[in-house]
C-alpha cells in the first residue's frame, strides 16, 4: 500500500535520506521512529509530493502521489500543527480543502464532529491551542475518507487525554482497514499504538518489525542489589555479563535472573533486589540508533 | 483546476483581508475625491474631460490590486497553507493558474467597487460644489474598462511575483521599490546613456499609464492602448511561467 524503495535525498552536503526502503500493509498501524534529524519528516514529504527525491521510488497504491486519482480522497496526511490561515475559521478551512481536494462538503461536519471540534467550528484558528490545531489537522487528513493515513507527530501539543484519545482514534482507522503510517518521538505512546515499527537513523533502515519481534531481539537485563555490590560486580564480570551501575544498584545486561541469583548463591552474597528489567520500545529505539552513530 | 479556482474562490472570501483592503481603498478614493473637489475652483473640474481625469482616482485602486495578487500568493507561504494546498492540488500548474485567475476576478472587483465608489462622490460632491456632472457614458466606460482591464492584469502580475518571491513583505516592498525607484530610474538611465530610450515604455508603470491614458500622445513616450495592454499582460506571463517553473522544482518543507 505504501512503499519506499531506495529513496535518497540529499540537501546539499546532507544526506537526509539515503537508501531507505520499507513498506506499509493495508490495516497496519506503522510507527516511524528516528532520532531528530534522522529524514523521517523529508521520507513523509517525499511520499506527499512535496519534496523531489534524487532517486528511488515512494509510492501510494502503487503510483506517486500526484499521479493518484483524486489524491486527497485517497491519502489522508498531518504534517505539521500549522498551515492554516489563523483568520480563517476551522470549518471554513476544511471548505476550502474540501473543494480543492474533491471531498464532499458534508465531510466537514463529519470530520470536526470525528475530532471533538464540533463546538469551535466557527472559531478562528488563530484562537485555537496547540491540541486543537492538531485535531483540526486530523479533520484535514479524515476529509476526503483516505484508504491511508501518513501522520508527522500527531501526538504533538495533545494533553494526555488528547493522546489517548488519539491512540483510539488510530486503532479504529486501521480497524476499518486503513493503512497508518505514523512519525512520533513520544515512544512510549507509539508503543502502544502500532503493530510494527520502521527505525532510521541518518536516513537509512535500522530496522523494521513487530514491536514484539524488536523487543525479543534485545538482551534482557536484570537490575540487582547487594551490600556487597562491588564484589558481585566482579563475579559478573568474570562470568562475562556487562555490568554498570544504577545508583545503589547494578544492572546487568544479557543475563536472567536466575543467572545473576546462581553466581550471587555460589559466592555466599545476599542480595536485596533480583528483578528482570521489561524491555521497552525506548531501549530498543535508543540502542539501536546509537549503534548507528558508533 | 475547476476545484483549484472554487477554493482560492472561497479562501479569499473566508479572511478578513478582502474586507480591509476594500475599507482601506475606499477611504482612500474618498478622501481624495472630496479633497479633489473642494481644493480646485470651478472652472478647472467643469469640463468632461476635467471630471474624467478625476474619475481617473480610481486607478490608485491597480496598486491595491498588485497587493491583492501577492497576498493571494504570499498568504501561502507566509502561513504554511501551501502544504495543504498542495495536498488538495498536486498539480503545481494548476495551482499557480488558480491563483492568477483568483487576482485577476478579486482586483476587477475591488477597483469595479472602487472606480463605482469614485463615480458616486463625484456625482454627489461636483453637484454640491455647484458644478454640473458632465462625465459622459461612453469615455467613462472605455476608461473604467481599461482600469479593469489594467486591474487584471495587476492581480495575476502580483500573484505570480508571490510565488516567485514567496516572503510576502520583501514581494510588497520589491514591487513597489520597481514601480516608484527602479523602473524610472532605468528609464532615466536608459535616456542618458541613448541606449534604447523607447524600451521604457515597455515597462509594468509605463505600460499601465498607456493603457490609462487618454487624449493625445507622444508615441515616443507611451505606448498605444492595445500595446500597453499587451506589454503589461507579457510581464504577467512572464512571472506566471516563472511561477509555475520556481513552484514545480522546489522543495516544500
Amino acid at each position: 500500500m505504501i512503499a519506499v524503495e531506495n529513496l535518497r535525498k540529499r540537501y546539499g552536503k546532507t544526506q537526509a535520506v539515503d537508501g531507505l526502503s520499507f513498506t506499509v500493509e493495508p490495516g497496519r498501524v506503522v510507527g516511524f521512529l528516528g532520532p531528530n534529524g534522522a529524514g523521517k519528516t523529508t521520507t513523509l514529504r517525499i511520499l506527499l509530493g512535496l519534496v523531489h527525491a534524487n532517486s528511488g521510488d515512494a509510492t501510494i497504491l502503487g503510483k506517486n502521489y500526484s499521479q493518484l486519482e483524486r489524491p486527497f480522497c485517497q491519502v489522508g496526511a498531518v504534517l505539521e500543527a500549522s498551515g492554516f490561515h489563523p483568520g480563517r475559521k476551522a470549518r471554513n478551512h476544511l471548505r476550502v480543502l474540501a473543494r480543492a481536494g474533491h471531498a464532499p462538503e458534508k465531510r466537514v461536519d463529519e470530520v470536526l464532529s470525528q475530532v471533538g471540534l464540533e463546538g469551535a467550528a466557527k472559531k478562528r484558528v488563530g484562537g485555537y491551542s496547540l491540541g486543537m490545531r492538531q485535531r483540526l489537522a486530523l479533520a484535514s487528513a479524515l476529509l476526503g475518507d483516505p484508504g491511508v493515513l501518513i501522520l508527522d507527530e500527531p501526538a504533538n501539543g495533545l494533553d494526555p487525554e488528547g493522546i489517548r484519545w488519539l491512540r483510539d482514534f488510530l486503532r479504529s482507522l486501521a480497524a476499518e482497514g486503513r493503512a497508518v503510517l505514523i512519525s512520533s518521538h513520544v515512544l512510549s505512546e507509539v508503543e502502544q499504538t502500532v503493530d510494527e515499527v520502521v527505525i532510521i537513523n541518518k536516513g537509512k533502515l535500522v530496522a523494521h518489525g513487530s514491536v514484539e519481534e524488536l523487543k525479543r531481539g534485545k538482551d534482557g537485563r536484570v537490575r540487582v542489589a547487594s551490600p556487597q555490590a562491588k564484589a558481585l560486580e566482579e563475579k559478573l564480570a568474570k562470568a562475562g555479563f556487562v555490568v554498570s551501575k544504577d545508583g545503589d544498584a547494578l544492572l546487568v545486561a544479557g543475563a536472567t535472573s536466575a543467572q545473576v541469583g546462581e553466581i550471587a548463591a555460589k559466592s555466599s552474597l545476599v542480595l536485596h533486589e533480583l528483578s528482570p528489567l521489561a524491555t521497552q520500545l525506548e531501549d530498543v529505539f535508543l540502542d539501536l540508533t546509537s549503534e548507528e552513530k558508533k | 483546476m475547476i476545484a483549484a479556482l472554487s477554493s482560492e474562490w472561497l479562501k479569499l472570501r473566508t479572511t478578513r483581508t478582502l474586507f480591509w483592503l476594500l475599507v482601506a481603498l475606499s477611504a482612500l478614493m474618498t478622501l481624495i475625491v472630496v479633497a479633489g473637489v473642494i481644493g480646485s475652483q470651478k472652472h478647472s473640474i467643469s469640463s468632461a474631460k476635467d471630471q474624467l481625469d478625476l474619475l481617473g482616482i480610481g486607478s490608485l485602486g491597480i496598486f491595491i490590486a498588485l497587493i491583492m495578487g501577492l497576498i493571494v500568493s504570499t498568504g501561502e507561504f507566509r502561513h504554511g497553507t501551501i502544504t495543504p494546498t498542495l495536498l488538495a492540488t498536486p498539480s503545481r500548474t494548476s495551482i499557480v493558474i488558480a491563483k492568477a485567475l483568483a487576482g485577476m476576478f478579486f482586483a476587477v472587483a475591488l477597483v469595479g467597487l472602487a472606480e463605482g465608489l469614485v463615480a458616486l462622490e463625484l456625482a454627489i460632491a461636483l453637484p454640491a460644489k455647484g458644478v454640473d456632472f458632465a462625465i459622459q457614458g461612453a469615455p467613462a466606460a472605455g476608461f473604467i474598462g481599461r482600469m479593469l482591464i489594467a486591474a487584471a492584469l495587476w492581480g495575476a502580475l502580483g500573484s505570480g511575483i508571490g510565488i516567485v518571491l514567496r516572503n510576502q513583505i520583501g514581494a510588497v516592498v520589491a514591487s513597489f521599490a520597481w514601480l516608484f525607484i527602479a523602473e524610472g530610474l532605468i528609464i532615466a538611465i536608459l535616456h542618458s546613456h541613448a541606449i534604447n530610450s523607447n524600451a521604457g515604455r515597455f515597462f509594468p508603470f509605463q505600460a499601465t499609464g498607456a493603457i490609462l491614458s487618454s487624449g493625445t500622445r507622444n508615441p515616443a513616450d507611451l505606448l498605444s492602448h492595445a500595446g500597453g495592454m499587451a506589454a503589461l499582460g507579457g510581464w504577467m506571463a512572464l512571472f506566471t511561467i516563472a511561477a509555475v517553473v520556481l513552484l514545480s522544482r522546489r522543495d516544500v518543507s
